[in-house]
Order: structure tokens, then C-alpha cells, then sequence
């Protein structure tokens, strides 16, 4: 543990004391005219506490500064993330703050809405459900998102003394496929986690783990330890699927086939595996079943089926069985297709045949998104809604009307007069806005809870900052009004500790709760106690059944919904930094396009922009289409997550909702659908000016085999290629090609190495630098216009002969040393400072832009109007940095902020800023680890040892800038 | 021309001073509104933001800088015309020098409002003032647009000064023929000249050294100009050539102005006699010599692309031409390089309406000169992904049709309330 973290983890423990354990929470936010005794004005507080974002639960601590929390960051010591957080995790404020937020309860009063007080509506609810538990038993129904162990029982206990079954666990991304598969195959209904970092070859049959699958922070991490150099070797990893997406594009090989083939792939699989003789272990019957199944796609027939190069497929098959440590994982969240339960039966007897030990299954570690609600009981669930045997329906952050099929009938369901609805949301979202009662209940960051995504990682969950509103924690409503109260305590918050007590032990004394809080949660190694589970058990006839009506490969075009890196299941939609950031693949932001290949482009006879409509049976929709290399021709990709109906200023009426064309037998596919062009074309919000790199010197590759064998150098020159690595320190001074003297630098000069083999273009960075450093969000018009703020963009370049290898290359200010910008500001406006900054001084700047139109990286940014954040969004910005204003230039600071505060420590302990003691925003949450910052005058510091790695260049260093940002190429590999 | 005495010659010029009519009044009325309209629009942008305007972000400089860039080009030829051609005695120019001047110092006033309009706080613009402070901060004088403040402020100044000292006799006469309020101001106006010797002896003392002075600044003005651009790394910026191209150019643009301006003067104020078809036939020759300075750069600049075997550079020559900019490269190459070769034909230089029609050609022609320049080279710059493009917006054109309305009131003005053509000088041609 390193200064930095103890420290964190010591400021959090004495504020959980001071500000956990009070009475009766603040009621209202003051200025600190009345500061408590132990704020000191200036000085952050951390909390740590759980990101709720998705199901995965990763760890965080939350940046409070003054009673606001301003910036949420990684938990290192959390064994999901270690430090890392997603997007959406950066952007879990956002949703604190949001400007729609409910702010008190709310009756339906007709057609509009009558506030009423808590306790009105407590009492609205206790009547309710006595009445509806007097009628007869489960007459209650609880729909709710993924819930940590405490809450879930405490819903369960609850509902049970209503006299109903336990609350349903609904999540719109429900791996039921996967479940159903592991149930059969090795009898765990239910979702263990892969030791993806051990595996050397990985075949992934579209699970998009570096987006939303299971846990993508822990297996970004995870991707780039086993796809990274170790001894001149690499990880490689195959993307099966019909498209590409975020996952797909970091793959070595993305092998394109049809959609609802998949499962062909993985049986030509098995039939290798079976032919080699990989089936020794599988009993007899079961091995027959097996054969009989594979023989019936003979491989020709397979790759005609699928549209799978052969030598692509020799070639997976072939890395595949000499690996040593195989992995194959199976479809996404969602699917797609009818054949996804096929599909990843066939990836569960795969990993046998490969190895029947199966290693690099963690079944011990299960996630907790395994206790979602399988389709056919929501089914069920449904229909009792509809079928008036339901009186009461409470929806805690769960959105079935939007991310339901139409056909599942849960709108109708709902309207039902006879069904008293509650609504347990902080916003007004397609499904509260046809709720009898909302009830905001405080969110994640406000409420204490304890979630354990995985076994082993059971982190804890503390208010992170004061009271914003009078909401109630969920488990309080419970509790007040549980008819026969499970436990003695008050308040939730008292149960908690006893509960978790009851399930982890080691709460004996107040000092081990406290310990957990600054821990952030209770982190242990989960026992591996069972044996791996032997697939030896599953039925042959039930093996035969599955694969007996596979779905054949469906003729004319196919709508794939995918899931949002951005919105997730489009919970993420009215958070203006997941609009604002570009989806990392198409590059567009604030809308969902229509991705589809240049074939089928041609075929519909759109381009790029044009508005494209997709129908099936009676449902449409629009969006503007985005033609894609990366797609097979007939399939059409629409990422979810806009299309809402409500939700807030903007998520509303933005974009399509794709999940309104999805029906429950082929998952998150669709088909047939009619695509029509509409003859309009809608300016698409994209970022990116060119999608090749034209040949320079940018986002550039090596191989494997070069680095093994590194080559005659060429003789260093004065043109783009051949330019030497010049270091932005005296050192890189050459009076042949220098005309100004060297800066002498004082003590550091920072510098960032961004390791392009490892950055997997996720985009995270982007919204941390949202987040710490006040970026103005510009809104659709105005990316449109080209008036984006990012201080640090991950540009995505294509290859110019296939367009499917994908390179990402985040870009910000290169603090250069030669810096073109400062010599033509006329009033020194940027200004180089004696670490080697390149500060732009705001209050000097009179807006010429003459630096933006010189700087060759294009990193800097105008003001063009003043940028407005919503009230209370505005109680997100970070004291340490200054709102711009308008007709201001800014750009990144390498935050500069945490530099000075770093050099304040430094200075009162009499000693130098140590190596890895500032950590810029982007650095801190990078889930790869593929950004190093550091001084480069330390001769130990990592940056220092980075710059030697052969693969270290500059952009566009022929101009000889001299940046301080030092590439190191990515490595692929020739498979 | 000989033909004419000196009373005839000082008639005709005070008959354009007689008191004006309507239709006169209607035009200052069109172009006074012309003005405000590009005020108010100013005053917009003031409050909401530069925004308003339609630059982004590769594209952070738009028509504020063109039209910067255009006036100040408009501006060269006035003292081009009168200080330069007066220490070659050329004499055709006798006649065009005083308006060609009053042209120079509006364009350049004009000019000198577009950096303040293009500046993100345009009421921060003393910050670039050397004004001693406690905090020490000094402007950078190794900015190009340093270069610019020390460069235009000379050269209005010196024009100015050039410009009034050329008009003193002139103003004397004008005040001998006047009566009432108006003879009063031009006693003041002419500094009690009184036609001596001496004064004539430090007038044409004093003149020559203006013009000598003056000349350098024709060179330097539109070489700093240049540099805000050739300083730059930008492609299709950073490029020894600029200077001269730029003067070149610049002369290009204000000979055609001056004919743009001359042809309907002296049908207005009835001066054919002064400002002969052969005057008009000299600057119409200049035009061709400076078009083909001009053609030669361009064509410098697109060999030089192709030597450099840099392909950024390569690039911004391919896609000029041939991008999404490609028309106003091919106004700029045809307008300014091809049409003025037909003043080769001695017909179409002697004519008045081909003259007018080719004199507002290459005015275009030099307006999208600085287009292609300054919009194409930064729209696709070092970094693909950071390409985009610029189209100007409503404000912008509110405030170029301002700009130009500003231009043509002052002008207006002037030729109607002072002599706009140099009756001294024209009376020198006549020995």
C-alpha cells in the first residue's frame, strides 16, 4: 500500500465516524460559514463505497470536498477493479446530481402529479400492502435491479410477512443463456467468473467484456495482463460474431460470421476437439450424443453456413488446440439470437474438451447479476399483474417498460387500475411514469448497503456526502413498513452491520465495522471449496434436444442490438458526459446511429447521416446510419439505450429505443426487418474528422516478430519517419535543428507514457477528465458544429485496406517543449513553466486562437460560448479548477491541480514529489493501466524506464515539438 | 488631357464638391445602415459568445481573419500608387494617387477592426499594449500577431500622415473657392498654406521623404501579414514564399480596387478628362504583372508541396484543388491568374466595362485567396481525426457586409466633401 492510499483510506475512516454515525442527517447543504470541527477547508475527504452502476460492483472512493462529492475514483485495495472505474462509474455523479431528480414524492392525481411528504407516502404504502396481504397471498410483487445480500433479504423477510414470494430481480442484461447453459453443464444455475488473465488463447463467441459483460472492469484488466508481451509472447484472442463490437475491435482476429451461426463455429469446434481425441474424459453416452451432433455440420458446410474464411478458421482452431491455457467465453449479455443457449453449451463443453480440468473457470466466484430473473418468470410475473392477481407492484431501478420487449405487455400491465404501482425512482422513467406512487429513495452514493458483485469482493456502501433531499433509505421503507418488522433495529443502517455480520462474521466490535468502511468493504480470497463441477452429469438427450432445431441462418437483414458501453441498458442516458463522449467505436455522441455494413449501405442505398428506418410487425424506428466495415453485410447494429420517453432533459425523446423491436425467442436480435431509407439526412454529432490515419505518423503498430528481432535501424533523419525520439529535456537539444536554447527544468519534468498496446479505446479517461477538470458539455448541436471540450479524446483510426482493424490513440496535450503554441500567443497566454507545462493561463488569454490553429495535435479547446451546467450539476465542479468562460482557450493541464497538491505534501514533509505520487484523472482510472505519468528528470521513475521500450515514439515528432506524451507502439501479432 | 487648363482642371474637381443630391444622401443613408447592421451583430457576438460565429474547432479562424487579411491587401495599393510610383515618376498615376491613398487609409482602418471583432475577449485586446505593470507582464514580440499591432499601426499612421501633407495645396484651393462655414473649416484643414516658395520647397522636400519612407512600409506591412501564417507549422502555411506572395498579392487586390473605385468616380464626377482611359489602361498593365507574380506563387507553392515529399503538406495541395473547397480554390486560381491575362488584349484593357467587370473578378479572386489559405490548410491539418470543416455564419456575413458598407461610407464621404483627385499633381502632368 502506497502513501497516497493510506492516507485516502485514513481520512475515510474518521469522516465515516463523523459523518456516518450522526443522528439525524443535515438537511440542507451550507456554505461553510459552519463547518464541522474536523473539515478543513480545502483538504478532500475520501469515502469508500461501492459503484452501483452495473451489477459487477466495483469498488470506489469518493472525493468529498466541503460536503460535496466532486469526483468518484477506483477503490485500489477492491480485488474487481483495483482502482479502475468505467465510464460510467466516472459518471455515477451525474446521476447524484442530475437536474431532474425527483425531489419529493409524488401520487398520482388522475393524469398529473401531486407531491405529498414521506411520511404521506409511507403511510400510502403501509395501507396498500396491508390490504393486499389481507386478500390472500402473493397478491405483492417487487421488481428490482441486481440488490446487495443485506437489502435482498430484508426485501424477502419483508414480503413474506405481506405473505408474498420474495422480490424479482430484474436486469435487462440477464445472461439467461449462460445461466441456462452452466446449469446444464455443470449444474450451476448461475455465473462464475474466468481467470482470463491466465488464459494464453481466448475465443470469445461475442461476449463483450470489455463493455458491459459481467464485470468489464476486472476483465479489461484482465484482457490486457494475457494479451500483453511476456517473453516475446503474446495473448491472442479470436472474436467470434457477426459484428465488431468495442471487444471485437481489440481482438487479434475478429472472425466475421452470420448471425445465428455462432453455434456452428463452436460445434466445428468440438468436432476438432473430438477428432483429436480431447474427449477422453466424457462418458460414453454423452461423447455419442456429442458426435451425432457435430456430424451433422460437416466443416464445409459450417464455413458456408457462417461465411467464416477457412483459413481464419484453421487458423483459431489451430491456436486454440496448442494452447496451453485455452479460454472460450460464450455470447454477450443479451444474446443475440435464438441459438444463444446453443451457442454457449457449446462453449461450456468447448473449455471441457480443452482442458476437463477447466483451470481458468473460477466457479468459486460467482456474480451477484446470477440472481436476475429469468425471461420465463418475468413472463410469469407479468401475467399476474395482468391477470388481477397482483394489487401492489413496487419497482425499485428497474425499467421494464423500456427495456421490455412491447409484446411482454408490462406497460399495459401496469396501467392496470387494479394494480396500486410504486415506483422507488429518483427520476421519471418510462415505467415510474405509469407508477401510482414515487417514492425517491436514496441513491447508491447516499445510502448505506453493502453489494458483493463477485464472491469474495463484498464491498460496502456509506453516504458519500450529505443530504441532498429528505429520501429515505429503500431498506427504511422496508422496515417502516414491514408488517411484522424482521429485526429490532430502527433503521437500516443499524441492520446492516448485524446482517453482515450474520453472513461474513467478523463484526464483533464497533472497530471491525469501521475497518470494513475504510476498506472500503471485506475483501477475502474466495475458497475454492468445491471441486470443479464435472459435466459428466448432463442429460445426452437433453444435449441432443438443444442443438436438435438450431436456427438457421436467417436471410435478409438482421437488427443486433448491442449493449451500450455509454448507457448501459440506457440507465446511463441522462448523464450529459455518457452523450458527450463519443461511443468509442463509431465516434458519435448524443446519438445512437445505425451501423451496417458498406454492402448493405449500398443495398438500402444510404450513406453515412442518412436517416434510415427499421420496422418490425408494427414497432419502428429511426436513427441515422453509420456504414461500418466492421459488421457482416445484412446485419445492422444499434447500440440500446436512448429512445426514452422520460428520464430526464437528456435522455428524453433523444434518439430510438431498439429494445421495442426485440421479441423473447431470439434475444437482442431481430428479424426479418424492413430497413427503408427516408430520403434525410441528419448531421451526425461525430468527433472524428477521417477515419484513417493518411499514412503519418500517428497511432502506429509493431509486431511480435519485430520486437523479437529488432532490425537494422534506419539511419535517423529529418522526416516524418525517421525523426529520432527527441525527449522534452535539455538532453533532446541538437543546435542543428534547434534554434531556441533548451528549457532548464526545475527538479521534474513531467511527462505521460501512453501505452497504445494497452489501451483498449474504452473511453473511461475521457469522463474522469470530465469530471476533474470542469469540461463544459457542449450538447449535440454543438460537437455537430465541431465545438467539443474534451481535453482528451480517444481517436480511433481505421486501416485503410479492411476498415476492421481498429487503433485507438488517446490524444491530449502533448506539453511539448517546442511548443507551438506558446511562441505565437501574443500575450503569453500559454505559457511554459518550469516543470515543463505548457499552462494556458486563462485569465490572460484574449482569445486570438492563434495557439489552437498552430498546435499540430489539435488538442486545444475554445470557449465559444460559457458553458452551463444545470443546477445541481454545477455542485460536481471541482474547487481546484477555474470555470472557464467564454472566449477563453483551454486544453489539458496534465492536472495541474494534482501536481501542486502533490508539491504542498512534498514541501511540508521536506522532501521531493516521489515517483507515482501525482496521478492525473486519466492515469488514475485507465482500467488497462495503459497511462504512466511521471517526471522525467527522476532516472528511476517508470516514465524514464518506459521511454527506453523500443516500441517509444512520438506523434508527428518530425516537427519536432519534442512532446512530453511518449507513445509506445501497439503490438500485434501476424496470427 | 493637355488640353486642359488649370482653372479647368480646378474646376471640374470643385464641381465634385458642390452640394450633393438625394440620391447621394440615399446611398450614405444604405451604408450607414450597412454599418450599424455590422455593429449590432458585433454587439451580439460581444454578449453570447464568439461561438455565434461559425468557426470550431480545427477551423479557429474564419472570415474575420480573411476579411483582416483583405483590407489590409486593399490597403497596399494606395501607397504603392503614390509613394512608390511618385519616386519612379511614373505619371499616370497623378491622377488615381489621392483616391487610391483615401482607399489605403479606410482599408486599413477597416482592416484594423477585424483582429478586435475575431477576438475571443475582444475587451481584453490591452493586454497585447507593452503598458508597464506590478505583475510584469510584457506581450510576446516573438508573435507574428505581435508583428501585426507594431506593423498596421505604422503604416496607418504614415499613410495618414502621407496621405494629408499630399492633400495640403489641394485644400488651400478648395478653401479659396469656398464661402461660409465651409471656408472656415477648410482654413483650418489647410494650415494657413499659402502657396509661397518655401512652402512649396518643404512641401516637395517633405513629400519625397514621406514617399521614401512610405515605400518600405509597402514591402514590410503585407510581409508581417504573411508571417502570421508562414510562422505557423501549419501546412500550406509554413512557407518561405509568403512574403512576397503576399505583396504581390496584395498589390493585385488594391490595383483592382482602385480601378473597382475609379471607373464609376470619374463617370459620377465627370472627370474623363483627369482620369483617362489611358490611366486606367496603366494600372490595368500593373495587373497583369502582379497576376502573374501571383500565379507563379501559386504554382511555387504546389511544386514545392511535391519536392518536400512531406506528405502532410503534400496533402493540403492535393485536397486545395480538389476538396471539399475545391470552387473557391478554383475561383481564387481563375480569377486571379487566368482573367487578368486578358488585359493582355489591348481592347479589353481599354475598356471600361471589361475593365470594371475584371476589376471586381479579381477583387473575388483575392477574397478567396485568403479563404483557401486560411480555412483549408487548418480544416485538414497534422491529426486526421481532428479535421472538420467551416462555413460562415449569419453574423459573420452581418458583419462583412458591414465591414464593407464601412468601407464605402467613409469613401463616399470623402470624395463628396474633399478633392478626390489631386488637382496639384494633375496640374504637374499638364506642362
Amino acid at each position: 500500500m502506497d502513501r497516497r492510499t493510506f492516507l485516502k483510506i485514513a481520512g475515510m475512516g474518521s469522516m465515516a465516524l463523523a459523518a456516518g454515525c450522526s443522528p439525524d442527517p443535515d438537511r440542507k447543504l451550507f456554505t461553510l460559514v459552519r463547518a464541522p470541527d474536523d473539515m478543513v477547508v480545502g483538504e478532500p475527504q475520501w469515502y469508500a463505497t461501492t459503484c452501483r452502476e452495473c451489477p459487477a460492483g466495483c469498488g470506489v472512493i469518493a472525493k468529498n470536498r466541503e460536503g460535496r462529492v466532486i469526483k468518484l475514483e477506483g477503490n485500489p485495495t477492491h480485488p474487481v477493479n483495483r482502482g479502475a472505474l468505467c465510464m460510467r462509474g466516472q459518471a455515477a455523479l451525474q446521476g447524484l446530481y442530475d437536474p431532474d431528480r425527483l425531489k419529493q414524492p409524488l401520487v398520482r392525481n388522475k393524469n398529473n402529479w401531486k407531491p405529498v411528504t414521506y411520511q404521506e407516502a409511507l403511510t400510502l404504502i403501509r395501507r396498500k400492502t396491508a390490504a393486499a396481504a389481507r386478500k390472500g397471498p402473493d397478491r405483492i410483487q417487487f421488481w428490482t435491479e441486481v440488490m446487495g445480500g443485506p437489502l435482498h433479504d430484508l426485501a424477502t423477510e419483508t414480503m413474506a410477512g405481506w405473505n408474498a414470494a420474495g422480490p424479482t430481480v430484474y436486469e435487462a442484461l440477464g445472461y439467461d443463456a449462460l445461466k441456462a447453459a452452466n446449469a446444464a453443464v455443470f449444474g450451476i444455475d448461475g455465473l462464475f467468473a474466468y481467470r482470463m488473465e491466465d488464459a494464453d488463447v481466448l475465443v470469445g463467441f461475442g461476449a463483450d467484456f470489455l463493455e458491459t459483460w459481467l464485470s468489464p472492469v476486472s476483465y479489461a484488466r484482465q484482457f490486457k495482463t494475457m494479451h500483453q508481451v511476456r517473453k516475446g509472447r503474446k495473448g491472442c484472442f479470436f472474436h467470434v460474431g457477426p459484428y465488431q463490437s468495442l471487444t471485437g475491435a481489440n481482438a487479434d482476429v475478429w472472425v466475421p460470421c452470420h448471425p445465428e451461426t455462432e453455434t456452428l463455429i463452436a460445434l466445428s469446434l468440438i468436432q476438432i476437439g473430438l477428432d483429436v481425441g480431447r474427449a477422453g474424459h466424457l462418458p460414453f453416452p454423452l461423447k455419442e450424443s456429442l458426435e451425432q451432433i457435430v456430424s451433422r455440420y460437416p466443416k464445409a458446410a459450417v464455413l458456408e453456413q457462417t461465411g467464416v474464411p477457412e483459413p481464419v478458421f484453421d487458423q483459431m482452431a489451430r491456436r486454440l488446440f496448442q494452447a496451453q491455457r485455452p479460454l472460450v467465453l460464450g455470447t454477450g449479455a443479451g444474446g443475440p439470437g435464438a441459438n444463444r443457449y446453443a451457442t454457449n453449451l457449446a462453449v461450456n463443453f468447448l473449455n471441457y474438451l480443452l482442458n476437463p480440468q477447466l483451470p481458468l473457470l473460477a466457479f468459486e466466484q460467482r456474480y451477484r447479476v446470477e440472481t436476475a430473473a429469468p425471461r420465463t418468470s418475468l413472463r410469469q410475473q407479468v401475467e399476474r399483474l395482468r391477470g388481477g392477481q397482483t394489487d401492489v407492484c413496487f419497482m425499485h431501478n428497474a425499467n421494464p417498460v423500456y427495456t421490455l420487449p412491447p409484446d411482454s405487455g408490462m406497460a399495459a400491465a401496469l396501467q392496470d387500475p387494479a394494480v396500486y404501482v410504486v415506483s422507488f425512482s429518483n427520476v421519471m422513467d418510462d415505467t415510474t411514469a405509469l407508477a401510482d406512487l414515487v417514492l425517491p429513495v436514496q441513491l447508491p452514493l447516499e445510502t448505506w448497503d453493502a453489494y458483493e458483485g463477485v464472491t469474495g469482493a463484498a464491498g460496502l456502501q456509506q453516504p458519500v456526502l450529505g443530504r441532498l433531499n429528505e429520501a429515505p433509505a429503500l431498506g427504511d421503507v422496508l422496515l417502516a413498513s414491514a408488517l411484522s418488522p424482521p429485526t429490532d433495529t430502527d433503521t437500516y443502517k443499524a441492520y446492516l452491520p448485524l446482517a453482515l455480520n450474520k453472513r461474513y462474521g467478523g463484526i464483533a466490535q464497533v472497530a471491525d465495522w469501521i475497518g470494513m468502511l475504510q476498506s472500503g468493504g471485506l475483501f477475502r480470497d474466495p475458497s475454492i471449496t468445491e471441486p470443479a463441477p464435472d459435466p459428466a452429469r448432463m442429460d445426452p438427450e437433453a444435449l441432443g434436444r438443444a442443438f436438435a432445431a438450431l436456427e438457421p441462418r436467417p436471410r435478409g437483414p438482421v437488427l443486433i442490438v448491442a449493449p451500450s458501453i455509454r448507457y448501459f441498458d440506457g440507465r446511463g442516458a441522462n448523464k450529459s458526459w455518457l452523450n458527450e463522449i463519443p461511443d468509442p467505436l463509431s465516434m458519435v455522441a448524443w446519438q445512437t446511429p445505425v451501423l451496417m455494413h458498406p454492402e448493405t449501405a449500398v443495398d438500402f442505398k444510404v450513406k453515412t447521416g442518412d436517416l434510415v428506418s427499421l420496422q418490425q410487425d408494427r414497432e419502428t424506428l429511426q436513427g441515422p446510419a453509420y456504414v461500418w466495415a466492421g459488421i457482416v453485410p445484412g446485419a445492422i447494429v444499434m447500440a440500446a439505450g436512448q429512445g426514452h420517453t422520460g428520464l430526464g432533459r437528456f435522455a428524453r425523446q433523444r434518439g430510438s429505443n431498439p429494445f421495442r423491436l426485440l421479441g423473447d425467442r431470439t434475444g437482442f436480435m431481430a428479424y426479418p426487418i424492413a430497413v427503408q431509407a427516408m430520403g434525410r439526412t441528419v448531421p451526425l454529432a461525430t468527433t472524428s474528422g477521417s477515419r484513417v490515419q493518411h499514412d503519418r505518423k500517428i497511432a502506429l503498430h509493431t509486431t511480435v516478430q519485430e520486437l523479437r528481432h529488432p532490425g537494422e535501424h534506419e539511419k535517423p533523419g529529418l522526416t516524418m519517419w525517421n525523426f529520432p525520439l527527441t525527449l522534452p529535456i535539455p538532453e533532446g537539444y541538437d543546435p542543428k535543428r534547434d534554434f531556441y536554447p533548451p528549457h532548464d527544468h526545475a527538479g521534474y519534468r513531467w511527462a505521460m507514457v501512453v501505452d497504445l498496446d494497452r489501451c483498449i479505446g474504452c473511453s473511461a479517461c475521457a469522463a474522469a477528465c470530465y469530471a476533474e477538470n470542469n469540461l463544459g458539455v457542449v450538447g449535440q448541436e454543438r460537437i455537430v458544429e465541431g465545438r467539443e471540450m474534451a481535453w482528451l479524446q480517444v481517436q480511433r483510426y481505421l486501416d485503410k485496406e479492411t476498415g476492421t482493424r481498429v487503433s485507438f490513440l488517446p490524444m491530449m496535450c502533448q506539453h511539448c517543449d517546442n511548443a507551438p503554441c506558446e511562441s505565437v500567443c501574443p500575450v503569453y497566454a500559454p505559457h511554459h513553466n518550469k516543470e515543463g507545462l505548457n499552462n494556458q493561463i486563462y485569465n490572460r488569454c484574449i482569445g486570438t486562437r492563434f495557439c489552437s490553429q498552430n498546435c499540430p495535435y489539435k488538442v486545444r479547446r475554445f470557449n465559444w460560448f460559457t458553458w452551463s451546467w444545470p443546477d445541481p450539476l454545477n455542485l460536481q465542479l471541482n474547487p481546484d479548477v477555474t470555470v472557464r468562460a467564454k472566449g477563453v482557450m483551454e486544453k489539458c493541464s496534465f492536472c495541474v491541480q494534482r501536481i501542486k497538491a502533490a508539491h504542498n505534501v512534498a514541501k511540508n514533509e521536506k522532501r521531493a514529489i516521489r515517483d507515482g505520487e501525482v496521478i492525473p484523472a486519466c492515469v488514475q482510472t485507465c482500467p488497462t493501466g495503459a497511462l504512466t505519468f511521471g517526471s522525467l528528470m527522476d532516472p528511476a521513475s517508470k516514465v524514464n524506464a518506459l521511454v527506453k521500450d523500443p516500441r517509444a515514439y512520438q506523434v508527428m515528432g518530425y516537427l519536432n515539438t519534442k512532446p512530453a506524451v511518449i507513445y509506445l507502439k501497439k503490438v500485434v501479432e501476424e496470427v | 488631357m493637355s488640353e486642359l487648363t488649370f482653372a479647368q482642371v480646378d474646376q471640374t474637381i470643385l464641381n465634385s464638391l458642390k452640394p450633393a443630391g438625394r440620391s447621394y444622401w440615399a446611398l450614405i443613408a444604405v451604408l450607414a445602415a450597412g454599418v450599424l447592421m455590422g455593429a449590432a451583430c458585433w454587439l451580439y457576438q460581444i454578449f453570447v459568445g464568439i461561438g455565434v460565429a461559425g468557426m470550431n474547432n480545427p477551423v479557429a479562424w474564419g472570415t474575420y481573419l480573411i476579411n483582416f487579411v483583405f483590407w489590409v491587401g486593399i490597403a497596399h495599393s494606395g501607397t504603392l500608387i503614390s509613394a512608390i510610383l511618385h519616386l519612379f515618376r511614373a505619371g499616370w498615376r497623378n491622377p488615381i494617387a489621392r483616391a487610391a491613398e483615401t482607399m489605403t487609409v479606410f482599408a486599413v482602418c477597416t482592416a484594423g477592426l477585424f483582429p478586435f471583432i475575431h477576438l475571443g475577449r475582444a475587451w481584453m485586446v490591452y493586454f497585447m499594449l507593452p503598458f508597464p505593470n506590478q505583475r510584469n507582464l510584457w506581450p510576446n514580440f516573438q508573435s507574428p500577431l505581435m508583428f501585426d499591432v507594431v506593423a498596421i499601426s505604422t503604416y496607418l499612421t504614415v499613410s495618414s500622415l502621407f496621405w494629408y501633407t499630399g492633400m495640403l495645396p489641394d485644400l488651400a484651393i478648395v478653401r479659396d473657392n469656398a464661402t461660409g462655414f465651409r471656408k472656415k473649416i477648410f482654413t483650418v484643414l489647410s494650415m494657413g498654406w499659402t502657396g509661397r516658395f518655401e512652402q512649396w520647397r518643404h512641401y516637395t522636400r517633405g513629400y519625397l521623404f514621406f514617399a521614401a519612407l512610405a515605400t518600405p512600409l509597402v514591402i514590410s506591412v503585407h510581409s508581417v501579414v504573411s508571417w502570421d501564417f508562414a510562422l505557423g507549422v501549419v501546412p500550406g502555411w509554413h512557407t518561405t514564399i509568403f512574403a512576397p506572395y503576399f505583396v504581390a498579392g496584395a498589390i493585385h487586390s488594391g490595383l483592382a480596387m482602385v480601378l473597382t473605385l475609379m471607373i464609376p468616380l470619374r463617370k459620377v464626377f465627370n472627370t474623363q478628362q483627369i482620369i483617362t482611359v489611358n490611366v486606367l489602361e496603366s494600372v490595368a498593365k500593373t495587373i497583369v504583372f502582379t497576376g502573374l507574380i501571383v500565379a507563379f506563387a501559386y504554382g511555387t507553392e504546389f511544386f514545392i508541396a511535391w519536392y518536400s515529399h512531406n506528405p502532410v503538406e503534400q496533402y493540403i495541395f492535393h485536397y486545395r484543388p480538389t476538396g471539399h473547397y475545391a470552387v473557391g480554390f478554383w475561383i481564387m486560381a481563375i480569377c486571379n491568374t487566368m482573367v487578368p491575362l486578358l488585359f493582355f488584349f489591348k481592347k479589353v484593357r481599354t475598356n471600361i466595362v471589361s475593365l470594371f467587370v475584371i476589376s471586381i473578378l479579381v477583387n473575388i479572386g483575392m477574397w478567396y485567396e485568403r479563404f483557401v489559405i486560411i480555412i483549408t490548410s487548418v480544416s485538414r491539418d497534422f491529426i486526421p481525426h481532428a479535421w472538420g470543416f467551416y462555413s460562415p455564419s449569419l453574423i459573420e456575413y452581418g458583419i462583412m457586409i458591414g465591414s464593407f458598407s464601412l468601407f464605402f461610407f467613409f469613401f463616399c464621404l470623402f470624395v463628396k466633401h474633399m478633392p478626390s483627385v489631386s488637382m496639384t499633381e494633375v496640374k504637374e502632368m499638364l506642362e
